[in-house]
């Protein structure tokens, strides 16, 4: 009884105060970001919302490639490691600025889509997976070799990039490294959204709904796959780009699998095949990692008389992979996809596919 | 060398199938990429530690049974719990393994700290073979995994639980009318496919490091996905002579070029790509079914 009336008033409430349009929600969330520095925030937070921006440029040009095209891809790191050493050697050998070494960076980065493309788009499913997982594994332990350490200097990196904005104040600089990476986020985010929902991104929405069918309605799907890949893998690079310049150094440690598993987790997060949903879950992801588990967690348990040991390091990736892991398996549509769901909706997704990508049904999982 | 070459290889070739056996039947029976694979190596080798000669002192060869029995009921459970919900959704299998995966290294990381835990050999001593000293362990290892190879070969080509695992790796829903269990049976082949993994976990972190750490679940997991797709995912036969495929390439670049062993790991990768960029399925790539 008060069930049912709590739920009339919520479903009311939700439909009539909270409809909101998706691109007003857009807006609304970058106004947000934008004033976000002349609010005055601690520098610390700032620094998480940089690589925040950093890692939802990267998350999401996986989405493009994964939740849209259907090329499974598990070595996403790769691009972010080529776009921090090539950037890094550029500067290093030739002594080139930075607004010069990125683009040149980027172009690097989609040579290499191309040439990895010829291999990897041959082969399907599982097999792609594990074929992408390959690359960044071979090219980490190549920078880590000491025979070639005169190049890429080993297991240290190659250290001290320039930064952006360095004859800044140190605050100052925070602020202008936050409005570059807010602009770079933006501009990636609308250039991918478009591409997504545009005649080309149909095309890849076909291919990973059936791609015999595409390939007999006469669409040439391997040039499509290597323009996906292209796509993905050029801010994929930016991603490297920025990350390198942020921390001033590109080490060997940006091929890691971390760094492929980043971007999936991201956009289990916020919703895969949703482009926006990464973009939110990068946000999401910084926000539980640095903020809840890094800083008020502690002081939850000092209020409470706990005093956390030495070994909480470990524990906190633990409590993360278990959210990750529940959220995958009991909310597979992730959290940024399900707010928008509810927002919009009563109950049910009333116009799942004049909303948005059919593919979003793909991954909807019936309970039994 | 050639002696060498030829000795270290062949040891190593064998072992490695085993552990790629374990990958390839997961997948060729119920379609799951485990890339949780090595994290249960890593678990069955630190499952020796406990039980094994330094914690608990049980008898070797009793504390490898449990060892490896308890990897077998803890995929099991893990299987039910985690990759069932989502099964059929290929990406989501993925995600699901690798939380396993790191959730496992965490695990150890909080139990056992980050130094390296020693894992020691079954037995001592070395002989010598044409001239090169093997260890009884490397050979005990050996034997264990061409046992092991042969007699799951022998299941699942003669068995009935082995014929029902080739019926649903052709065709699930025939399978399901034929009044086969398809949810025991991928449990089943869960619980086979990492319990091999404990062994091959044993096994070679006994004979060559001597060590186990919580990081030792990634080589083992890139050793045996090169080897699957070299050979063909869910091929028994492929694994085997995958297996010895990147056992050689790999023990030839060791001894060969002593400086390139830090890139060692390299290997495996360039010889599935090159494989790959041949044939795109492998060398023996399809579900497993008529190999006998």
């Amino acid at each position: 009884m008060v069930k049912s009336y709590i739920r009339r008033a919520y479903s009311s409430f939700t439909a009539h105060v909270f409809d909101i349009p998706p691109r007003l929600m857009a807006f609304l969330f970058l106004l947000v970001l934008l004033v976000i520095p002349v609010a005055g925030l601690n520098p610390y937070y700032l620094s998480v919302m940089i690589y925040a921006n950093v890692l939802a440029i990267f998350a999401a040009s996986w989405d493009l490639l994964v939740g849209r095209t259907g090329q499974i891809s598990l070595g996403h790191a790769l691009f972010f490691g080529i776009g921090g050493y090539s950037t890094a050697l550029l500067f290093k050998f030739f002594g080139l600025p930075t607004w010069v070494t990125i683009p040149i960076a980027l172009l690097i980065g989609s040579s290499v889509a191309v040439l990895i493309g010829f291999p990897c788009l041959r082969v399907k499913g599982p097999y792609l997976a594990l074929v992408t997982m390959a690359f960044p594994i071979i090219l980490h332990s190549i920078v880590k070799w000491t025979t070639l350490s005169h190049i890429f200097e080993g297991e240290y990196g190659i250290r001290r990039l320039p930064a952006f904005f360095a004859s800044l104040p140190i605050r100052q600089q925070r602020i202008a490294e936050y409005y570059l990476t807010l602009i770079l986020f933006f501009a990636a985010a609308v250039i991918i959204y478009k591409v997504a929902n545009s005649k080309t991104g149909i095309v890849f929405v076909s291919i990973l709904d059936d791609e015999l069918a595409s390939k007999a309605c006469g669409i040439n799907v391997t040039k499509y796959k290597l323009m996906s890949l292209i796509i993905s893998g050029l801010f994929g690079t930016l991603a490297g780009c920025l990350q390198a310049h942020l921390l001033k150094v590109s080490n060997p440690s940006m091929f890691l699998l971390t760094w492929s598993f980043t971007p999936i987790i991201v956009t289990f997060l916020g919703g895969i095949g949703t482009i926006y949903g990464p973009l939110v879950g990068a946000y999401i992801y910084y926000i539980l990692d640095k903020y809840f588990l890094a800083i008020q967690l502690p002081r939850l348990c000092k209020y409470f008389g706990v005093t956390l040991p030495g070994e909480f390091e470990y524990a906190k990736l633990l409590i993360f992979t278990l959210i990750v892991l529940v959220l995958v398996i009991k909310w597979p549509r992730g959290i940024a996809r399900f707010t928008t769901d509810k927002l919009e909706d009563l109950e049910e997704a009333r116009d799942l596919d004049e909303r948005g990508p059919r593919i979003w049904k793909r991954y909807e999982r019936k309970k039994k | 060398m050639i002696e060498e070459i030829i000795i270290y290889s062949t040891i190593s070739g064998g072992v490695y199938a085993l552990l790629a056996l374990g990958f390839t039947l997961i997948y060729g029976v119920s379609g799951v990429v485990n890339l949780a694979h090595g994290s249960f190596y890593m678990l069955g080798a630190y499952m020796f530690y406990v039980l094994g000669p330094k914690v608990l002192e049980l008898p070797p060869i009793l504390a490898v049974i449990l060892a490896v029995v308890f990897v077998g009921v803890v995929s099991s459970i893990l299987y039910r719990l985690t990759i069932h919900p989502v099964l059929g959704d290929e990406v989501g299998v993925m995600v699901v393994t690798v939380c396993l995966a790191l959730i496992f290294q965490q695990l150890m990381l909080l139990v056992f700290g980050p130094p390296n835990v020693p894992v020691a050999p079954l037995i001592e001593g070395s002989v010598p073979i044409w001239g090169v000293k093997v260890t009884y362990a490397r050979i005990l290892a050996f034997a264990i995994s061409l046992v092991l190879f042969a007699s799951l070969w022998i299941f699942i080509s003669k068995s009935k639980i082995g014929k029902a695992m080739r019926a649903v790796s052709q065709d699930r829903e025939v399978a399901m009318l034929m009044g086969i269990n398809t949810e025991k049976l991928y449990m089943l082949a869960m619980a086979t496919s990492s319990m091999l993994a404990a062994v091959a976990g044993i096994f070679i972190s006994g004979s060559t490091s001597g060590v186990a750490g919580a990081w030792i679940w990634m080589y083992p997991l890139a050793l045996s996905f090169s080897i699957v797709i070299l050979g063909g995912l869910g091929s028994i036969k492929g694994s085997l002579i995958g297996g010895f495929i990147i056992g050689y390439a790999e023990q030839t670049v060791i001894i060969v070029a002593p400086e390139g062993g830090q890139i060692v790991s390299v290997v495996p990768f360039t010889v599935m790509v090159l494989v790959l960029l041949l044939r795109p399925k492998g060398l023996f790539g399809k579900r497993i079914e008529m190999e006998d």
